[in-house]
């Protein structure tokens, strides 16, 4: 009985240290808050009662002391100053000790506590000190919704919970058993609907179940604000810190995995990446440096960014330091890429501090971060500015337990492969994938980038089998980790499915080739694909530097892209109808959850990441909870279109009929016998513009006057339309009188009409005199520049 | 009285009394799912109640050349550090508290069975080899004879 009082009382008040630290700090920054006080008093208040009924005095005598002190403050007996915090603050880090002993042993160990109570006393006489070293933003409605809401909750122990959570994984199993059974006896219609209530009932259980799981990630960020706090003081450095986010829930299993890694981070961040107060200023920048750390949501993974305002990582530096210390040679820091120069910082052995430091160098690298990461499913990802800051963004699945798989055949049987490793999905048939057997290797390339390839059959130990349909054969390119990257063939791709991971007996997951095993709805276990595994297994170097389109090879690349020019991406469109668009305008086919689409000023648009695009749809679709986009890029800007399925890729008939008028379809082909719609990117991108000029607005007619051999109309015009103006050529009619015209000094003079303000352009880069106003005509800017001016004049 | 209580079983041709302090209960599986590249006395994967149970083939640990797995085949479904595992069975015969004591193995076994044999126990007239089932999980496989 006493036990369980204990336990309780151990948990709670763990909760309430780690709350009561960040608040303190909180406080500190801004002593007048008030409220900050209130609930720091309340904290402390807490504990003492409760230590007070399982009698345990050194608990309760620390709890009065500060909470004593709190009160002073409260009643305006005292200044709230760094000194009086610090002191309460040693008071909150004993309890947080006696805490550990008493879980350990179960009883509270003796001592004395008389020095960090007595230093609460001590601070009386300390003036007020003057400005508090660390602002910390925490909202102060953060603190008090926390506290309403652990007013609506309880405590229940995690073996129950997970329980619950096979209790409900068995229960689903037996359903999908019974709704087997059922269906083969025929059972009538409402036994069957009534089954399907149950079984929507269950569906509902296993959501609430998972998310009992969940916890807010506001947990993980909770002792922040302390450590940078501490690590600030003792280096002398000056942090706002804040955090966002805190809402996004992650596996509370997940979320023990990346602690310390992102603890390591920060204390990084302090350390390393924040200057010295002079080194801020001599860089123009504020005394008081930033550090955020921010989680989002995207898809099923949680990213949290912690971002600073440092002095960002020094290529140059990293490749120094990794020479002094070995862990690269002269050659090899030769061929490293900005990136790979970057990354260095995740080799085992290297360590960016000059000297190691009591702060960072604890025997924990970012190695270990990178590490730790990769085993639960996560990246770590470096965006570098150097000289204005660093960001590491840590990439993680939303649990460890759940995760989205695809399945594929080999051998006759079904494997897992995560999801969140693949790249790209191709039939070994389609035109765009090419097979080399190299000195008994296989190469597969696609679009120009080549790939090692892996059977897998082959990398599990057996055959192809002869008897599987060869154009069932599918390419997988996966990307195991970060500048790695493979293909896999596969016998088929069956479909994917949100699939439960469990661990595999020990002695199969010593093969290296499997990350667990999982359940799926048919109730026969399937073995989840270690991606990085298959690989070592294979000894294949995925490693991409260097690859064809690196160097040497990269006119091989773009003579294969030349190819892909007359490639043809055929995809069933939304209205279920067979389209075709050529494939080098398709950047990548995205698949986003329908809750990204929304409509803004009457338009469809569709947020990815971090970035905002148009989509061509007249409304956002309903009823779906996916949607594929196509990606259309022209190199500046990127439209999305919204398609059922991609169906294949071929090759672009010669013969094509064109559409009569200028639209969404360019034209009609004939593919296998079958009609299919060209989608004219042209228009497309046209109706969306690049966001310089609104569609709506009237687009400037510039007329082309004389053309030179078509120089005009292949060179000039796209330019010109592409920024913004409409083009005609000398002899087209047109009933508009154009806004401006232009012409070529060397061309046969053309009809040159003498209302319309003329742009002359010169072949040669010098001009023939001074007063030669014309513009040499590979000068973008300045020809742009004077048709803009004359396009003005002419309307003003 | 739980150390008295054994499991008799023909496992890989000869009557064995396990322990039953490591065994969780006595199932019939249908086809296991083949793990590729797994160790040989891994005999597949099979799903139990929302549990994965990983199969062992005792034949292969014992030294012998692996058994086909029928539809229906009894296994014994055991514990080993969290692990769920079943052991393929040729046949159980039953549970029974063996009141003789455990005596140490007299005689020359085949090396595959003086591996994982503990002792012997007298039953019902019979010298039976008695056997910690999380041998059979634990042991590297002996080469085939």
């Amino acid at each position: 009985m006493i036990d369980d009082l204990l336990n309780d009382f151990l948990a709670e008040t763990a909760e309430i240290l780690a709350e009561a630290g960040g608040a303190l700090v909180a406080w500190e920054a801004d002593p007048a808050d008030r409220a900050q006080l209130d609930a720091i008093f309340r904290l402390v208040h807490t504990i003492k009662g409760s230590s007070g009924f399982l009698s345990l005095p050194r608990v309760t005598a620390l709890s009065h002391a500060a909470e004593d002190a709190l009160d002073q403050v409260r009643r305006g007996n005292r200044p709230a100053n760094a000194a009086l915090v610090t002191a309460v603050l040693a008071i909150i880090d004993r309890l947080s000790g006696l805490c550990t002993a008493l879980g350990n042993s179960g009883t509270e160990p003796p001592g004395d506590d008389s020095d960090v109570i007595g230093a609460l006393a001590l601070v009386d006489d300390t003036p007020v000190a003057a400005a508090a070293p660390v602002e910390v933003e925490a909202t102060e409605e953060d603190i008090n919704t926390d506290l309403l809401q652990s007013w609506r909750s309880i405590r229940v122990p995690l073996p129950l919970l997970d329980s619950v959570m096979t209790g409900v994984t068995d229960i689903v199993l037996a359903r999908n058993e019974f709704a087997r059974m059922l269906r083969e006896s025929g059972a009538d219609a409402s036994v069957i609907a009534s089954f399907d209530r149950l079984s929507d009932s269950i569906a509902g259980m296993r959501q609430s179940v998972s998310q009992m799981r969940m916890q807010r990630i506001d947990k993980l960020f909770a002792p922040l604000p302390r450590i940078v706090r501490d690590l600030a003081q003792d280096l002398g450095k000056k942090i706002r810190f804040s955090t966002s986010g805190g809402e996004v829930e992650l596996d509370r299993e997940m979320m023990e995995n990346i602690r310390d890694p992102l603890i390591h981070i920060v204390r990084n961040a302090i350390d390393h990446g924040i200057e010295p107060l002079d080194e801020r200023v001599a860089a123009g920048k504020g005394v008081t440096a930033n550090i955020a750390v921010s989680a989002r949501q995207s898809g099923n993974q949680i990213e949290i960014e912690v971002r600073d305002d440092g002095r960002g990582l020094s290529p140059d530096a990293l490749v120094a330091k990794a020479l002094s210390v070995r862990v690269i040679g002269a050659a090899e820091a030769k061929a490293l890429s900005p990136r790979e120069k970057l990354e260095l910082i995740f080799r085992p052995g290297f360590s960016t501090a000059a000297k190691i430091t009591a702060i960072s160098g604890r025997g924990v690298g970012m190695d270990i971060v990178k590490a730790n990461l990769e085993k639960i499913g996560g990246v770590v990802e470096l965006r570098n500015d150097e000289g204005r800051g660093l960001s590491i963004v840590l990439r993680v699945p939303m649990t460890l337990t759940i995760i989205s798989g695809l399945m594929v055949r080999a051998s006759g049987q079904y494997f897992a492969i995560p999801r969140g490793s693949v790249r790209e999905i191709l039939l070994e048939t389609s035109d765009s994938v090419r097979i080399d057997r190299i000195g008994g290797g296989e190469l597969v390339t696609v679009r120009g980038e080549q790939f090692p390839l892996l059977r897998l059959e082959q990398v599990l130990g057996g055959e192809v089998d002869a008897s599987e349909d060869r154009d069932d054969r599918a390419i997988i390119l996966i990307r195991p980790g970060q500048g790695m990257s493979y293909a896999l063939s596969v016998a088929a791709i069956h479909d994917h499915e949100e699939l439960v991971i469990k661990p595999a007996a020990p002695m199969i997951m010593a093969t290296g080739l499997y990350a667990g095993t999982t359940l799926p709805d048919n109730g026969r276990p399937v073995l989840l694909l270690d991606v990085q595994g298959l690989l070592a297994a294979a000894g294949v170097d995925a490693s991409e530097a260097g690859r064809s389109h690196d160097a040497d090879v990269e006119a091989a690349a773009e003579a294969a892209a030349a190819r892909d020019a007359a490639q043809l991406l055929l995809f069933c469109d939304v209205g279920g109808q067979m389209r075709g668009v050529r494939l080098s305008v398709i950047e990548r086919v995205e698949e986003v959850p329908a809750a990204a689409l929304f409509e803004s000023a009457g338009a469809v648009q569709v947020k990815i990441g971090s970035d905002i695009f148009p989509v061509h749809a007249a409304a956002v679709p309903r009823g779906r909870d996916a949607v594929k986009l196509l990606r259309l890029h022209d190199g500046q800007s990127v439209l999305c279109y919204p398609i059922e399925a991609v169906i294949d890729i071929v090759r672009l008939p010669d013969a094509v009929q064109t559409a009569p008028a200028p639209g969404l379809i360019a034209g009609v082909v004939l593919i296998g016998g079958q009609p299919v719609e060209l989608i004219d990117p042209f228009w497309l991108m046209a109706q969306y513009g690049t966001g310089q000029a609104a569609p709506s607005l009237r687009q400037p007619l510039c007329r082309i006057a004389a053309d030179a051999d078509g120089w005009a109309s292949n060179f000039l015009a796209p330019i010109l339309r592409s920024a913004g103006y409409r083009v005609i050529g000398g002899d087209e009619a047109s009933e508009e009188r154009p806004d401006v015209q232009l012409c070529l000094t060397e061309a046969a003079s053309g009809p040159i009409a003498s209302d319309v303000p003329l742009v002359r352009l010169r072949a040669s880069p010098a001009a023939t005199g001074p007063e030669d106003d014309s513009i040499y005509r590979y000068d973008r800017a300045a020809l742009l520049e004077a048709l803009r001016r004359q396009v003005a004049g002419g309307r003003s | 009285m739980m150390e008295k209580l054994y499991l008799i079983a023909r496992i890989a041709d000869t009557r064995v009394a396990l322990r039953s302090r490591a065994i969780n209960s006595v199932v019939t599986v249908g086809t296991p799912v083949h793990v590729p590249a797994a160790p040989p006395h891994v005999a597949g994967l099979f799903a139990l109640r929302s549990r994965v149970f990983t199969l062992i083939d005792p034949h292969v640990v014992i030294g012998l050349p692996p058994v086909p797995v029928a539809p229906g085949q009894r296994v014994i479904v055991v514990d080993v550090a969290e692990h769920g595992y079943a052991l393929l069975a040729d046949a159980i015969e039953d549970v029974c508290f063996i009141e003789a004591p455990e005596t140490r193995v007299a005689g020359k076994l085949l090396p595959g069975w003086a591996r994982v044999a503990d002792a012997m126990i007298e039953h019902e007239g019979h010298s039976l080899l008695v056997v910690d089932p999380s041998h059979f999980v634990t042991l590297p496989v002996a080469k085939a004879a």
